[in-house]
C-alpha cells in the first residue's frame, strides 16, 4: 500500500468503511441466525396464531400498543413475581414482527393471556379507568364499531403460512376488531403451561394474624379499592366477579382464593402482594362495618 | 483562485424544510407528553399516543435530523471539495421527493400503517421512497467528492461517506418484509431473530444518522466558527475507524436479559463500554481545539452551541455504556430513564450542533447578517433549560420507578404493585411536558430570528462575493 | 483449549494488530504533515 493510499481515495475509503461496518454486522446480526429459532429453541406446546388472534395482533400493531407495553419477561426475581415465567426464545417463533417493545409506560403483556376473564378486557379497552382508576391509557371503544375483514385475514394467514380451516374464516364474519384484540391478548404467553407450574401451594395451617383488627381492616379497604373493586364492585356488590358477602367464606378459604387465585375462572393470583396484604384484604371483606 | 459556482439555493431549501419538520416533531412531542398526564387528550382513532409517537420520532429523525444533514452535507461537500455539486437537478428532485416522503410517512402513520419496528415504522411503499431518496443523495455526494478539486479529504467527508453506506446497509436489511397488501407487510424475520436484527438496526441508526453526520458537522463547523483548526486530524482518523468498527457490535445491548443468545448480549455489552474511547476521542478533539480560545465561549454565540453540544455527546456516550451493562440494565431498562437519555442526545447533542451550523450558514445562504445575536442567545438558554428539565426529571423518575419495580418485602413478595409505581410518575410527566414546552418556545425564537434575518437583516459581505 | 477458543483469541488478536497498525501508520512522524494538512486547508477555502 503506498503511503498516499486511502486518505485521498474516496471510493477506496468507502469500500474500507463498508468492510469495517460488516465485521460487527456479521458476528452479531448474521451469525445468531444459526442459533435462534432452531430445533433447540423449539417448544412443543407453542402454536401459531388463529385467524382471529392474528387479526388482533395486526390491530395491536396498528394502534401502536408496543409504544407503551413490552412483551418480554426477563429472568429477574421481581419481574417473574410481577408478570410470570420469564420469556423463552421458542415462544416467539410465530411473531412476525416481534413485539418486545422498549418502554413500560404500561405493564409488560408477555404473560397477559388468561390473567383476566374476557369481560375484563372488553370493559378495560372501552374505558381503561373503569378497571384501573389512575390509568392513562387511551380508550379504544371504537374497536367495537369496526368489523374485521375475513378476506384480508385469510390473505395474511396465507402469507404467514399459518394453518386455518375455511370454517375459521367463515366464523370471522361479524366479529369486531374488539373481539380480535381480546382474542389476541388472551393468547399472549399461553404457549407454555406456566400458570399451572407457577401455581402457589399453601402448606400448613392458615392462621389469620390480625383477626378483626381495625388497622388491618382499614389497610384492607385501600388494598381492596385498588386491586379488587374493578371486578367485585366498589361496594363488593359483584360485577365481572361474584359479590363478596361476609360469612360466605371462612378466613382461611378467602385467603387461599385470593393468594392462589382460581385461574380457570378468571380470578388472578395475588400472591405477589405478599401474605400480609392478602390477610388485610381478608379482614376487610369478612369484618368490615356493614350499613 | 478561480471562482466556483456553489449551489447554496439547495442548502437554503433543505434548511427551511428541515426546520418545518423540526417544529412538527417538537409540537407532536409536546402533545404526546401531555397525553401521558391527560389521557383525554387522546382523540381516537387517529390522534392517540400509540399512533402519534412514531410520527414524533420519524419527523425528528427523518425530517429534522436527516433534512438538516442533507442541507449541511451539500454545503460541506461543496466547500471541502472546492467544487460545485455533481448534479443540481438530482438535488432538486431530492428536495421535493424528501417532502413527499415525509408527508406520506406522516399520513400513513396517522392511518395506522406501521411495521411497529422502532425508528423503522414506515410500511414497504414508504420504505421504497426512503431508499430512492438515499440513493439520489449518496450518488450526488459521492460523485461530488470524486470530481473534487481539493486533493485532501478532511475528516468530515469520511464521516459523511461512512454514514451514506451505513444507513444503506442498515435500512435495506431491516426492511426485509413480505407485503400482504399495499400498506401491510410481515417481517421476513421471526421472534428473537427479528428483535436482534431490529436492534442492530435501531442502535446503528443512532450511529449512522445521529452520530457520524453530526460529528461531520461538528468537525467542520467548530474550526469554521472559531477560526482555529481542529486540534488533531490524526486523532479524528483513529476515532473514525474505531467508532464505525465498534458501533455495529452493540445493538443487542437493547436486548439484555431477553431470549437473544447470551454471547451476543455479552459482545454488545463489551463493545458498548469500549465505544467510550472513540466517542471521547472526538470530545477531546473538540475541547483541545479550544485551547487558548476559551474566551470565545463568551464572545461567540456559535461556540456555546457547539461546545455544549459536544459536551452532551460526551455525557451521552458515558451514560449509554453504563446502561449497556447487564446489572444496570436489569435495573433501569424499560423505565422513564431511557427517554431522558435519548432526549439528551436528540435535544442536546444533535440539535445544538445543528442550530450552530444553521446560524453559521445564515450570511451565506440568506446573504444577510443574523438579525439578532441576543435572540440567538435567548434561543440557546431556552433549549438548554428545556432539555435539562426534561432529561433530569426523567432520570429521577426512572430511578424511582426502577426502585419501586424491584423492591421486595422480607417474605419475598413485591413491595409495590405496578400502579403504585405508576402513579408516582405523574409529577415527572408534568415536568417533562413543561420542559418540552420551553424547548418549543426556544425553537420559535430561533425561527423568528431566521425570518427577520431573511426579511431585513443587514447585507453580509461574504454573500456578495459568493452570490 | 478447544478450537472455538483458539479462533476467538486469534480473531481478537488480529483486531488488535489491525488497530495498532492504524495507530502506528497514523502517528508515524513522516506522515504527520500530510495527515494534519487537511485541517489547515479546510480553513482557507473562504
Amino acid at each position: 500500500m503506498s503511503s498516499h493510499a486511502w486518505e485521498k481515495k474516496p471510493v477506496l475509503l468507502l469500500i474500507l468503511a463498508t468492510v469495517t461496518i460488516l465485521v460487527g454486522t456479521i458476528f452479531t446480526m448474521v451469525l445468531p441466525f444459526a442459533w435462534v429459532n432452531t430445533e433447540h429453541d423449539r417448544i412443543e406446546t407453542v402454536s401459531p396464531y388463529s385467524p382471529l388472534e392474528q387479526a388482533g395482533r395486526d390491530l395491536y400493531i396498528r394502534e401502536g400498543c408496543n409504544n407503551c407495553h413490552t412483551q418480554t419477561v426477563r429472568p429477574l426475581v421481581a419481574e417473574v413475581l410481577r408478570y410470570g415465567d420469564y420469556s423463552k426464545s421458542g415462544e416467539f417463533i410465530y411473531d412476525r414482527p416481534h413485539l418486545w417493545g422498549s418502554r413500560r409506560t404500561g405493564p409488560d403483556l408477555a404473560r397477559l393471556g388468561g390473567k383476566y376473564p374476557d369481560e375484563w378486557h372488553y370493559q378495560h379497552m372501552v374505558a381503561p379507568t373503569s378497571m384501573i382508576p389512575k390509568s392513562n391509557m387511551p380508550a379504544y371503544g371504537f374497536l367495537n364499531d369496526n368489523l374485521i375483514d375475513p378476506d384480508a385475514v385469510k390473505k395474511a394467514m396465507d402469507v404467514l403460512g399459518f394453518p386455518y380451516s375455511s370454517n375459521d374464516i367463515a366464523q370471522l364474519e361479524g366479529k369486531t376488531e374488539m373481539d380480535a384484540m381480546v382474542a389476541y391478548l388472551q393468547k399472549l404467553g399461553t404457549g407454555i403451561p406456566w400458570r399451572k407450574a407457577a401455581e402457589v401451594e399453601i402448606i400448613g395451617e392458615l392462621v389469620n394474624p390480625f383477626p378483626k383488627e381495625p388497622t388491618a381492616i382499614a389497610a384492607g379497604e385501600l388494598l381492596y379499592a385498588e386491586n379488587c373493586a374493578a371486578c367485585h364492585g366498589e361496594e363488593l356488590e359483584g360485577q365481572i366477579g361474584p359479590e363478596l358477602d361476609q360469612d360466605v367464606y371462612s378466613d382461611d378459604e378467602l385467603f387461599e382464593l385470593i393468594y392462589v387465585g382460581v385461574t380457570d375462572a378468571g380470578m388472578p393470583s395475588f400472591a405477589s402482594l405478599g401474605s400480609t396484604k392478602v390477610w388485610q384484604i381478608v379482614n376487610f371483606i369478612n369484618y368490615r362495618e356493614t350499613p | 483562485m478561480e471562482t466556483v459556482n456553489y449551489n447554496y439555493a439547495i442548502v437554503r431549501s433543505f434548511i427551511t424544510w428541515s426546520i418545518i419538520w423540526g417544529v412538527v416533531t417538537v409540537l407532536v412531542g409536546v402533545l404526546i407528553s401531555f397525553q401521558l398526564v391527560l389521557p383525554e387528550l387522546n382523540f381516537a382513532p387517529y390522534l392517540t399516543y400509540g399512533r402519534l409517537r412514531p410520527i414524533h420520532t420519524n419527523a425528528g429523525i427523518f425530517g429534522w435530523g436527516i433534512g438538516s444533514f442533507f442541507a449541511l452535507f451539500y454545503y460541506m461537500v461543496q466547500r471541502l471539495c472546492r467544487t460545485s455539486l455533481w448534479s443540481d437537478g438530482l438535488a432538486k428532485f431530492q428536495l421535493w421527493f424528501f417532502n413527499a416522503t415525509i408527508i406520506t410517512a406522516a399520513v400513513t402513520l396517522l392511518l395506522g400503517y406501521t411495521t411497529s419496528k422502532e425508528y423503522h415504522e414506515l410500511e414497504w411503499p414508504v420504505d421504497i421512497m426512503v431508499v430512492i431518496l438515499w440513493v439520489a443523495f449518496a450518488i450526488n455526494i459521492i460523485m461530488t467528492i470524486v470530481k473534487r478539486r481539493e486533493p485532501q479529504m478532511y475528516v468530515s467527508l469520511w464521516f459523511m461517506l461512512a454514514s451514506l453506506v451505513g444507513v444503506a446497509i442498515l435500512y435495506l436489511v431491516n426492511a426485509a418484509e413480505v407485503p400482504v397488501s399495499l400498506f401491510k407487510s410481515y417481517s421476513a424475520y421471526a421472534g428473537t431473530n427479528d428483535a436482534n436484527v431490529q436492534w442492530w438496526f435501531g442502535h446503528n441508526a443512532v450511529a449512522m444518522v445521529l452520530t457520524a453526520p453530526p460529528l461531520a458537522v461538528f468537525y467542520y463547523f467548530l474550526p469554521k466558527a472559531t477560526g482555529a483548526p481542529i486540534y488533531s486530524h490524526r486523532l479524528s482518523i483513529v476515532a473514525f475507524w474505531s467508532l464505525i468498527f465498534m458501533y455495529l457490535w452493540t445493538g443487542a445491548h437493547h436486548l439484555l436479559w431477553t431470549p437473544v443468545p447470551d454471547w451476543v448480549q455479552t459482545l454488545a455489552m463489551a463493545f458498548s463500554v469500549m465505544l467510550i474511547a472513540p466517542s471521547w476521542g472526538s470530545v477531546f478533539n473538540g475541547y483541545l481545539t479550544m485551547n487558548g480560545q476559551w474566551h470565545q465561549m463568551r464572545e461567540n454565540y456559535l461556540v456555546k452551541f457547539l461546545i455544549l453540544g459536544i459536551t452532551f455527546y460526551g455525557l451521552q456516550t458515558l451514560q449509554g455504556p453504563l446502561q449497556a451493562v447487564r446489572s444496570f440494565s436489569s435495573f433501569i431498562h424499560y423505565t422513564e430513564w431511557v427517554p431522558g437519555h435519548v432526549h439528551m442526545g436528540a435535544m442536546g447533542w444533535v440539535s445544538l450542533v445543528l442550530f450552530a451550523a444553521i446560524y453559521y450558514l445564515v450570511p451565506k445562504i440568506y446573504g444577510r447578517e443574523l438579525y439578532s445575536i441576543p435572540l440567538a442567545n435567548l434561543h440557546f438558554w431556552l433549549v438548554l433549560v428545556g432539555q435539562l428539565i426534561y432529561s433530569i426529571s426523567l432520570w429521577v423518575a426512572g430511578l424511582q420507578q426502577a426502585g419501586m419495580w424491584h423492591a421486595m418485602n422480607n417474605d419475598g413478595s413485591l413491595t409495590y404493585t405496578f400502579m403504585e409505581a405508576f402513579v408516582e410518575m405523574y409529577p415527572y410527566w408534568w415536568m417533562r411536558g413543561v420542559g418540552g414546552l420551553i424547548y418549543l418556545v426556544g425553537i420559535l425564537v430561533f425561527i423568528v430570528n431566521l425570518i427577520k434575518t431573511a426579511q431585513g437583516g443587514k447585507p453580509a459581505p461574504e454573500a456578495i462575493q459568493n452570490a | 483449549m478447544d478450537w472455538a477458543s483458539v479462533l476467538y483469541l486469534g480473531f481478537t488478536f488480529g483486531l488488535l494488530v489491525i488497530f495498532i497498525l492504524i495507530v502506528w501508520r497514523t502517528y508515524q512522524a513522516k506522515n504527520k504533515r500530510r495527515l494534519e494538512e487537511p485541517k489547515h486547508r479546510m480553513l482557507d477555502d473562504d
